[in-house]
């Protein structure tokens, strides 16, 4: 699958974006995108969400819904049965689930009722996948089946996913979803190996491609949601969280990730609202990049050929001028 | 040279201590990145392998990965080291040779009780070519391994095409460096080549099996002593 460039986008979209960041904050994006292979990033301002009260689903869910809707094949009948661990999990008989993530559903809408400095506040929080800065998810998936772009967008291909589950429990926020009976793994060793194909979102990658704007960014009536380049929208998310005396969840979490939440609320009063279930994550603020730990020492690994050939080198030298020296007492002998 | 005959031990020195080290560096740390590279698959929970007693971690993808550094850590060193150094030192022993493959044929036949053996040098021609085989697995695991490496810290959002190469070489690779394995157990366990498990170990293997197996090593042993006197 071919990365679809920042440049793709189209210069409408871009005013768009421009011209909603420019209304709402009295600043301004740049008008045109830079070519080249700028990374794109989200801006969620919790202030502006409002959930969509007056809608019976809010937009961003309808209208991703809309867009992915074909998106999982039909579902065997019989679904092949794992061994010997015999966990199937089908949604496909419950695809109208909107409160929670599935794979029939990459974005749902957490309500936090919050108290203030004495003041009840209601937060509404569209959640969806982070697109990590560094994903776990994506550089150890065992097939590469999931690979983040340049565009900045975390892309599960489910032609190669064999849904083994592994993106999601190194995602700190467990975002893929598996549907079973789907996918490569029922044409090799469906009782076996692979139990599926995992979903989430991937940014609306093929909307991005055709100069489109994300499904949920697109449809937001609030513009609380917002696309444009990473170093752009980081210091929208810096001015607005400004303007608001408030708080950002995305910059530093997991490492960096593309998606900054703005909210008027800190992120660990938002947090203490949620309890982190399948399918519904929290927000713990500071959430560690695991992978972190272990770069050091993949530092060394990529250092190890040096390390081997100085070796090669030293011990070559040393037992030369040994075979030297013997040679020469030899003759002197 | 390290190969030295001790008649009065009946013994004769095979591997130097420094190519002991480099067998068994490869060896221990390639078992364990095998080990953790099939943990890098999600089967440890599946298959209940996280149940048996002192493998609760296997679950862990980031504990399994930091061991699978660790091990690519001396299995690339070492690795290249043996390559740059014996490669150096021009020493070829282990490389085939013309007619290895029809004596390979011959060695095949004889462990079945078909026919005579021919007179071997150090290495049998199959141990050589195995040595070839071995080689350019570990080579393309680690050529594979690095790239995939470089990615995880450096670039995630690498070339696809170059990314899902290195992916695929390291998986198809892997799965023969443990056909590999079990071929080189399988030929340890033929009757024939048990007076070499004693080698890998200590050195040095009998001077009688050498004599009657290895003719053409012990007779170049005894060209070079008397060439240096």
């Amino acid at each position: 699958m071919e990365s679809p460039k920042i440049s793709k986008i189209s210069r409408r979209s871009f005013l768009q974006i421009t011209a909603g960041v420019a209304a709402l904050t009295g600043m301004s994006l740049p008008t045109t995108v830079q070519a080249g292979s700028d990374t794109l990033s989200t801006l969620i301002d919790l202030s502006l969400c409002d959930g969509c009260v007056d809608r019976e689903t809010p937009a961003c869910i309808s209208s991703c819904r809309g867009i992915n809707k074909h998106k999982i094949p039909k579902v065997v009948d019989s679904i092949p049965e794992p061994w010997p661990r015999k966990t199937i999990e089908d949604w496909s008989k419950k695809q109208g689930v909107t409160n929670r993530l599935t794979p029939y559903n990459f974005i749902y809408v957490h309500k936090a009722e919050i108290e203030t400095a004495g003041r009840q506040q209601t937060i509404f929080i569209p959640r969806r996948c982070m697109h990590c800065d560094n994903p776990a998810c994506a550089t150890i998936c065992p097939f590469s089946a999931n690979h983040k772009n340049e565009n900045g967008a975390v892309v599960i291909n489910p032609k190669q996913c064999f849904g083994g589950a592994k993106c999601k429990d190194v995602c700190p926020w467990e975002i893929p979803q598996r549907q079973s009976g789907v996918g490569i793994y029922l044409h090799v060793l469906p009782g076996f190996m692979g139990n599926g194909v995992m979903y989430k979102c991937d940014l609306c990658n093929n909307r991005l491609a055709e100069g489109k704007l994300p499904g949920c960014v697109e449809a937001c009536p609030r513009k609380a949601m917002i696309i444009g380049p990473k170093k752009a929208i980081e210091a929208e998310a810096q001015t607005r969280a400004r303007q608001m005396k408030g708080y950002i969840y995305g910059k530093k979490e997991n490492g960096g990730t593309s998606t900054l939440y703005v909210s008027p609320v800190s992120f660990e009063l938002i947090n203490k609202t949620m309890t982190k279930k399948p399918g519904q994550p929290d927000m713990k603020p500071d959430v560690k990049r695991r992978m972190v730990g272990t770069d050091p020492l993949g530092k060394t690994v990529l250092a190890a050929p040096v390390l081997g050939l100085a070796a090669a080198g030293a011990l070559g030298w040393f037992s030369r001028r040994k075979e030297q020296v013997k040679t020469e007492e030899k003759d002197n002998d | 040279m390290t190969e030295k005959i001790l008649s009065e031990k009946n013994l004769v020195v095979r591997h130097s201590l420094l190519e002991l080290i480099e067998h068994w560096a490869i060896a221990i740390s390639g078992l364990l990145l095998l080990f953790t590279g099939i943990f890098e698959l999600p089967v440890a929970k599946r298959y209940y392998i996280i149940t048996v007693p002192g493998l609760g971690w296997s679950a862990d993808f980031i504990t399994s990965l930091y061991i699978h550094y660790a091990a690519a850590l001396v299995f690339t060193a070492v690795g290249i080291f043996h390559l740059a150094y014996h490669g150096f030192r021009g020493e070829k022993g282990m490389i085939p040779q013309t007619g290895d493959l029809a004596a390979s044929v011959k060695v095949m036949k004889s462990l079945f009780g078909f026919g005579q053996e021919p007179p071997m040098h150090k290495y049998l021609p199959e141990q050589r070519w195995a040595y070839v085989g071995m080689a350019f697995i570990i080579l393309m695991l680690i050529i594979s391994g690095l790239i995939k490496t470089y990615k995880n810290i450096y670039a995630p959002d690498m070339s696809l095409a170059i990314v899902l190469t290195a992916t695929w070489i390291h998986n198809i690779f892997f799965v023969l460096f443990f056909l590999a394995f079990l071929a080189h157990m399988a030929a340890i366990a033929l009757r024939p080549n048990w007076p070499m498990v004693r080698g890998i170990f200590t050195g040095k293997v009998r001077l009688d099996y050498a004599r009657h197996r290895h003719a053409l090593w012990i007779a170049d042993i005894k060209k070079r002593k008397t060439s240096n006197h």
